[in-house]
């Protein structure tokens, strides 16, 4: 059941802050890794709203991802559609995508559920690899940013653009915060808990789980959304299933079913390749290392292994005192 | 309310029920009564959907809902507790209500409002956990519960969906005598416009809360009556003592 307790509030004020300060003090390549961070990090923390609260372990967040932005590059580019209006039906494509996924593989759990989201991805990006009007495995160029002129706001600014991408993070951690503290939220990790006695209470729970891969496929969407805006340009690779691998990587790294945990996850998964890569393109080795270490640590992640800790430390009793001490 | 047609359930060659039919009047306290392997758990689970009938048919109200789905007859009003604990074990008591009376409410799906801070499902939450006494518990992991809590919240988790029929099977299974006391005082204290329909093997339950008994054996029923044409019936008493056998 999901708690936005206090400490977890303020690493996500702080995580904010400091990724905001870095952009700012930064250079060019600092705010490049701050977008590269806010993108990772919605992508991860959508798939914890179904990963870590509904069981549902999913492999084709990418493909997800990847559709919001070609829906949103064929709008905007091809169709010469107004940028806002595309980029919101980009969002709705992935909704409805995952909301299929959801619906047709509603009654597989475990392994077939993964192997199935896993067949869902591959097909979706398959299908743009092998579409030239969309430029196949080229990719497509030509996609352009927001124009919030209006607002005195240039999101050509690398730096503005950097504080975009972190006000859609905000944005999004708050969406699915308030999704998952909602009756339906509450009923999802209902169902994770104990499926056939939700259902025996009266809960269609094929219907409740499309549901919510449908809505953490809109958050997937936006990631796409912004990954588009990012380079200005998207390619097939934006869905092949090893992104959904890396962002169930970064979530487990983090803390799965934490919600704050896969930001955290995000910042050092992003931070740490880029610091080892300046030294060896075998970055892989480092982070897998990582994970076999979190893994064993008992699975909680980083930010919840440091949050069971503490929550440890603060309930157990004090020592007892010995008698006759002075 | 409830009427059950010629309800026969098979796996492959073996016949688990055989045209089991009866019926329940709004209100009613039936009580299901059989020895081990008789049908009785198969039955509720053919009632509530978790098992489909091989043929015969279920009406809720003159309605079949052969073709409804658990959850759709437990929205329909049926819900039943279980013989062997099914809770959310990773929350707390008053969560695992909290879950319960907010699908009861119908409150499960929005993502406008939290149903844990919801009025009606907090009152109806207070309400069960006063009727299945655990209102000192609330704040309680079920997984550092007794097992004494746990039959109780086994049954308030049916009672707080609000249902039109409550199924429970074998609630006092492993207590002891106090909490089986607890239990008398539970099934008096429900409202009487709510119809129950219970499996026990615990004689004094049975006799003291039904209004009538069924009597199952090798998946059949085999007597019908009021309590008092229970305890006189050879029958009953010979399947209590194990001399009675199944026709050829």
């Amino acid at each position: 059941m999901f708690r936005q307790t206090l400490p977890r509030t303020l690493v996500l004020l702080v995580t904010l802050a400091g990724l905001a300060l870095y952009a700012i003090l930064g250079g060019f390549f600092a705010r490049e890794l701050v977008v590269s961070i806010a993108i990772l990090a919605i992508l991860a923390v959508s798939l914890d709203v179904v990963a870590g609260f509904g069981g549902m372990v999913s492999l084709a967040h990418g493909a997800m991802m990847g559709l919001a932005a070609y829906t949103y590059a064929i709008l905007s580019v091809k169709l010469g559609w107004p940028l806002l209006p595309s980029a919101i039906l980009g969002v709705g494509a992935s909704a409805v995508f995952g909301t299929l996924i959801g619906w047709i593989t509603g009654r597989t759990t475990g392994i077939f559920f993964i192997m199935a989201t896993l067949a869902f991805g591959q097909m979706a990006y398959t299908v743009f690899f092998k579409w030239r009007w969309l430029g196949g495995d080229d990719g497509m160029g030509g996609i352009k940013r927001f124009d919030l002129g209006w607002a005195g706001i240039d999101l050509d600014d690398s730096l503005i653009f950097a504080l975009f991408a972190l006000a859609l993070l905000a944005m999004v951690y708050a969406a699915a915060a308030w999704v998952l503290r909602s009756a339906f939220g509450r009923t999802l990790s209902g169902i994770h808990s104990n499926e056939d006695r939700m259902r025996a209470l009266g809960v269609n729970t094929v219907l409740h789980r499309a549901r919510a891969l449908g809505f953490s496929a809109l958050l997937a969407g936006v990631a796409g959304i912004l990954a588009a805006q990012h380079v200005l340009y998207i390619s097939p690779e934006l869905l092949v299933w090893t992104v959904s691998g890396e962002v169930l990587i970064v979530v487990i790294l983090g803390g799965l079913g934490t919600l704050i945990g896969p930001l955290v996850g995000a910042v050092i998964f992003v931070l740490l390749k880029d610091a080892i890569s300046d030294y060896t393109d075998h970055w892989h080795i480092v982070i897998g290392l990582l994970l076999i270490a979190t893994v064993l640590a008992g699975g909680r992640g980083i930010y919840g292994q440091i949050e069971h800790w503490l929550s440890r430390r603060i309930s157990s009793p004090p020592e007892p005192e010995e008698a006759g001490d002075a | 309310m409830l009427e059950v047609r010629n309800l026969c359930k098979s796996f492959g060659g073996l016949q688990v029920t055989r045209d089991i039919s009866f019926a329940l009047e709004p209100g009613e306290r039936r009580v299901i009564l059989g020895p081990n392997g008789a049908g009785k758990t198969t039955l509720f689970n053919l009632l509530v959907g978790t098992l489909t009938p091989s043929s015969g048919d279920i009406l809720l109200d003159g309605r079949s809902v052969r073709g409804l789905s658990v959850a759709a007859r437990a929205r329909a009003g049926l819900s039943r507790s279980y013989q062997k604990n099914n809770l959310f074990e990773a929350l707390s008591i008053r969560e695992n209500l909290l879950l319960a009376a907010a699908a009861g409410h119908g409150k499960a799906d929005t993502i406008l409002r939290d149903s844990f801070r919801d009025g009606a499902v907090r009152e109806t939450v207070a309400q069960v956990a006063e009727q299945v006494a655990l209102t000192s518990m609330l704040d309680l992991p079920v997984r550092s519960a007794s097992y004494g809590a746990r039959r109780q919240l086994e049954v308030g988790l049916a009672l707080a969906t609000r249902p039109q029929i409550l199924l429970m099977d074998e609630p006092t299974s492993g207590v002891g005598p106090t909490m089986i006391e607890g239990f008398h005082r539970l099934l008096h204290s429900l409202p009487r416009e709510l119809t129950v329909l219970i499996i026990e093997h615990d004689m004094d339950l049975a006799f003291d809360v039904a209004d009538r008994i069924t009597v199952l054996n090798f998946g059949e029923v085999v007597f019908e009556g009021t309590p008092e044409e229970t305890h006189g019936n050879k029958v009953v008493r010979d399947i209590y003592l194990g001399d009675w056998q199944a026709d050829a």
